[in-house]
C-alpha cells in the first residue's frame, strides 16, 4: 500500500515537472544572442532619431542673427533666455539655424558672416572631428531620464557625432567656397562666461546652399 | 469673590505650568529623525569627503546622520540595507557598489517606505531610487581625452587602469576617453586592466604593465586613487618622467601632484556638492516634497598644470 502511495505521489510530482519545468536548459549561444537582442541598439537608435525627430525639429532652432545679437548685448540674458543645460551642469548649449556668407576656410572649421554686411567670422561651423555631448544635449529632444543606463545616453553622444562626420561635413566641406551663402542648423556648447564665442562655434546638423 | 478669582488663577498656574513641563519632555523624549549614509568603500579619501560631507550636512539640518560603509561589496551592501530598514531609518543617501547589483536593495528600501538617494554612482533603474545625483564621468573624460591627445600626441603606446567593472562610471569614463583618443590610430593601447578603482591594485596592475610595455608614454586611470598608484609604480621604475599620468575624480593629493608637475591631469567632480544637494534633497523628502529629478548630471571639470590653482579641498576654491 505505502509502495502504490510512493509511485503515485512520484507519477503525480513528474507530471507537475513535465507540465510547468522549474528551469529551461539554454544554449549558450542562444543565451548570448538574446541579451544582444534586448540590449541598447545606439546606432540604429541614433539614425532613426536623426531622420525622425532632429531633422523635423530643426525650424524650432533659435534664428542666428536673433541670438548673436542677443549674445553680443547681453550675454547672461542670452543664455537664460535661449540655452539649454544638463543637471547641474556649469556648460550650455545653443540650437540655432540661420545663413552666412563663407569668410574663410580651415581644415578644422568654416567660418561665416552673419549680420547684413558684415564680413568678420561670427560663426564657426566645425568640420573636423567631432566630441561630445552638444548634439545629444543641445536640443531639448533626448532625455536623460529615459535612460536607465547612462552609458547608453552618452553612448548617443558619440553615435550621433559620427553621423555628424559621416554625413553632415562631407557635404558641406563640398558646398563651401569662400563669397557663397550657407544655409545651416546645429548645436554650439559653451563651457562657462570665459568662453571666447567670437566666433560660435556650431556643430552642424544641416547645411544647404540656395 | 476673591476666594474664586484665587481658584481660577490657581487653575491657570497649574495649567500653564503642565502645558510647559508637557513641552520641555516632548521637547527631550523626541528623537531626531535617522539618514543613512550608505558609501560603496571607505578605503579611499575621496569616498571619505563624500561620506563626512553627506554626513554633516545631514547633521546641520537636524538629522541624526550614521555612515555605512560597504567595503566595496554588493552582500555587505546588502546587510547594511537590511540593518539599516530594521533600525527604522528614514532615508538613505546611498553611494552603490554596483549599478545592477545594487538595483535590489534600493527597492527592498522603497517597498519600505524609506527614500533612496543615490549618490556619484548610478544604479540601472529609473524606478527605484528618489533621485540620482551623478557625476558627467562620461563629459568629464571627453575633456581629458582631448586633452591627453593635445599633451601625449597622436602617436605611441598607453595603457589604461579600469575601475570596478560592475560600475557604470568605469565604463563611462573609459567610453568618454576613448571616443576622442581611438580617433589617432597613431595611438595605440596595449594595456587596459581592471584595478578596482584601489590605490595598492594600481601599484600591481601599473608594476606588471611596465614590466610587459616598457614604452608605453601615458596611462589613463578610471579614478585618482590608481593614478596616485601608477605614479607610485612609475616612481619605482624610474619612468615617472617618461610616462604622463591621468586620473578622475579631483582627489586632494592627485590635485597637488598636478601643481608640482607629476601628474598630468584629472577631473574634478565635486564630492562635497553632490554629498550636500543629497542631505538637502532628502531633507526637502522628509518635508513633504515629492517631484525630484531622477538623475542630476553634476559637471566633472578639467583640471590641468594650467588651472590647477583654481582648485584644491575636492573642489574649487
Amino acid at each position: 500500500m505505502r509502495a502504490v502511495t510512493w509511485i503515485i505521489a512520484i507519477a503525480v510530482a513528474a507530471a507537475v515537472c513535465g507540465l510547468f519545468p522549474p528551469f529551461h536548459l539554454v544554449p549558450l549561444k542562444t543565451a548570448a544572442a538574446e541579451q544582444k537582442a534586448k540590449a541598447f541598439d545606439t546606432t540604429r537608435f541614433a539614425g532613426t532619431f536623426w531622420t525622425n525627430r532632429l531633422l523635423p525639429s530643426l525650424d524650432k532652432a533659435v534664428p542666428a542673427r536673433e541670438l548673436l545679437s542677443a549674445i553680443q548685448n547681453d550675454p547672461p540674458a542670452a543664455k537664460k533666455k535661449y540655452s539649454r543645460s544638463l543637471g547641474l551642469d556649469e556648460n550650455y548649449y545653443y540650437f540655432l539655424r540661420g545663413d552666412g556668407k563663407v569668410v574663410s576656410i580651415s581644415d578644422d572649421e568654416i567660418s561665416l558672416a552673419i549680420s547684413k554686411d558684415s564680413t568678420n567670422a561670427e560663426v564657426a561651423l566645425e568640420t573636423g572631428l567631432v566630441f561630445g555631448d552638444a548634439l545629444r544635449d543641445g536640443t531639448g529632444l533626448l532625455n536623460v531620464n529615459d535612460y536607465p543606463n547612462s552609458q547608453d545616453f552618452n553612448d548617443l553622444s558619440a553615435a550621433l557625432d559620427r553621423i555628424v562626420e559621416t554625413n553632415v561635413i562631407p557635404q558641406l566641406r563640398g558646398q563651401a567656397k569662400p563669397g557663397e551663402t550657407i544655409s545651416f542648423a546645429g548645436c554650439a556648447e559653451v563651457d562657462d562666461e570665459s568662453t571666447d564665442l567670437k566666433p560660435l562655434k556650431v556643430i552642424p546638423i544641416q547645411t544647404l546652399t540656395p | 469673590m476673591k476666594t474664586h478669582w484665587l481658584k481660577l488663577a490657581g487653575a491657570v498656574l497649574i495649567a500653564t505650568v503642565a502645558l510647559l513641563f508637557t513641552r520641555t519632555v516632548n521637547a527631550q523624549s523626541a528623537p531626531k529623525q535617522k539618514i543613512a549614509v550608505v558609501i560603496s568603500t571607505l578605503n579611499n579619501p575621496w569616498f571619505v569627503v563624500l561620506a563626512q560631507t553627506a554626513k554633516d550636512r545631514a547633521d546641520e539640518l537636524g538629522y541624526d546622520a550614521t555612515i555605512f560603509d560597504s567595503q566595496n561589496d554588493t552582500a555587505k551592501e546588502a546587510a547594511n540595507f537590511d540593518d539599516l530598514i530594521a533600525a527604522g531609518y528614514q532615508a538613505i543617501l546611498f553611494n552603490p557598489t554596483d549599478a545592477n547589483g545594487s538595483v535590489a536593495n534600493v527597492l527592498k528600501a522603497k517597498a519600505a517606505g524609506i527614500p533612496v538617494f543615490c549618490i556619484d554612482r548610478e544604479i540601472n533603474s529609473t524606478n527605484a531610487a528618489t533621485s540620482q545625483m551623478l557625476s558627467d564621468s562620461y563629459s568629464g573624460s571627453v575633456k581629458i581625452g582631448e586633452y591627453f591627445i593635445k599633451t601625449v600626441g597622436q602617436q605611441g603606446e598607453y595603457a589604461e587602469l579600469l575601475g570596478i567593472v560592475g560600475d557604470n562610471n568605469t565604463w563611462n569614463r573609459s567610453k568618454g576617453f576613448h571616443s576622442v583618443v581611438d580617433r589617432f590610430p597613431g595611438l595605440k593601447m596595449v594595456a587596459q586592466q581592471s584595478a578596482d578603482f584601489d590605490r595598492a591594485k594600481g601599484l600591481d596592475v601599473m608594476t606588471s604593465i611596465l614590466q610587459a610595455h616598457p614604452d608605453i608614454k601615458a596611462v589613463f586611470c578610471g579614478n585618482d586613487a590608481m593614478a596616485m598608484g601608477a605614479y607610485q609604480a612609475l616612481v619605482a621604475t624610474g619612468k615617472d618622467r617618461q610616462v604622463k599620468v591621468f586620473g578622475f575624480d579631483g582627489a586632494d593629493d592627485v590635485v597637488k601632484l598636478i601643481a608640482q608637475g607629476k601628474i598630468e591631469a584629472t577631473g574634478m567632480q565635486f564630492p562635497k556638492v553632490m554629498a550636500r544637494k543629497s542631505a538637502e534633497f532628502a531633507d526637502a523628502y522628509l518635508k513633504g516634497k515629492r517631484d525630484f529629478p531622477q538623475k542630476i548630471p553634476v559637471p566633472v571639470e578639467l583640471v590641468t598644470q594650467a588651472n590647477v590653482a583654481k582648485y584644491s579641498d575636492y573642489g574649487k576654491k
